[in-house]
């Protein structure tokens, strides 16, 4: 008995180690992924370059939905990765969270424009509505559903790797 | 009189400063207000309530807790809302649920087996 004891505690520590070796050596682990599906809010705001009221019914059918500010670092350098995301013909569309109008439009002239539109969310009300905690975040939406939720910077890696199975999944952008 | 305009503009310079305030039709629901924005984790920071954030998403959530307790809303569907949005962490105390059985009553569990095993050695 005493032996089988002495085997328990001696398989605690180990079990333990086992565990969280297997934790955080994982590779595909994404904390910023969220695949809960959930429905896109109503939502009524102004389009950044037309200055029209732009609501869910304009939104297409697959969307890949950006949200991005002036302000927001991370944003530039997710930049070039969305700019080349349009190019390959992935309807990118932008949230422009917090930010003032004329400082949106300049960086867009500066930098490029990589939305098909753009939402200029001052407020915050929409975003809020979807769980945005900051920016840059990124939503992927077809038919008024959100199938991946992503904060933080996208770049390669994580597109491969979080959005890929979902798009493949969903038969998305083809 | 230029004291006067000077101490006039440095009133309105301030109060057109200041932070969010919150308007409530009841003391009732100003002291649920307190209580619920000190039971939700401010969802940007690594620990802290929303009370004690001034990160922008915090004060929009507070200001939306505000509405939502003036729309007539239950503390109870104020914490879906937040949850439905910002995911389970986001309420301090966990709910009581299959997913957090372990974390609730596990300690005791574990006590009652370290218990179980201590008086079972001392009778052999």
């Amino acid at each position: 008995m005493n032996t089988f004891l002495r085997c328990i505690i001696l398989m605690i520590p180990i079990l333990g180690i086992l565990f969280f070796y297997n934790v955080l050596t994982e590779d595909d682990f994404y904390p910023g992924a969220s695949f809960k599906n959930f429905n896109v809010p109503e939502f009524e705001l102004i389009e950044l370059s037309s200055n029209q009221n732009f609501t869910q019914e304009n939104m297409g059918d697959e969307v890949l939905l950006n949200v991005w500010a002036s302000w927001c670092i991370t944003c530039r350098i997710e930049h070039g990765f969305l700019m080349k995301l349009s190019e390959q013909g992935i309807p990118v569309s932008g949230l422009n969270y917090k930010d003032e109008m004329s400082d949106a439009t300049k960086w867009l002239e500066l930098y490029g424009n990589p939305y098909q539109f753009n939402l200029h969310d001052y407020s915050g009300s929409l975003a809020l509505d979807m769980g945005v905690t900051g920016a840059p975040e990124t939503f992927l939406i077809k038919e008024n559903i959100v199938l991946a939720h992503y904060s933080g910077e996208v770049n390669q890696d994580i597109w491969d790797k979080v959005f890929m199975p979902i798009i493949i999944e969903n038969n998305l952008f083809r | 009189m230029k004291i006067l305009l000077l101490i006039s503009i440095l009133l309105i310079s301030l109060t057109s400063n200041s932070s969010e305030v919150y308007t409530f039709n009841s003391q009732v629901d100003e002291q649920r207000f307190y209580k619920l924005i000190h039971e939700v984790r401010c969802p940007k920071c690594t620990s802290g309530s929303i009370a004690s954030s001034n990160a922008p998403v915090s004060e929009d959530l507070k200001q939306k807790i505000a509405d939502l307790i003036n729309q007539g809303y239950s503390d109870k569907q104020i914490k879906q809302y937040a949850k439905d949005r910002f995911g389970s962490e986001v309420l301090y105390s966990p709910e009581i649920n299959s997913s957090t059985y372990v974390l609730w009553f596990g300690p005791f569990i574990f006590l009652v087996i370290i218990l179980l095993i201590f008086f079972f050695r001392r009778k052999i």
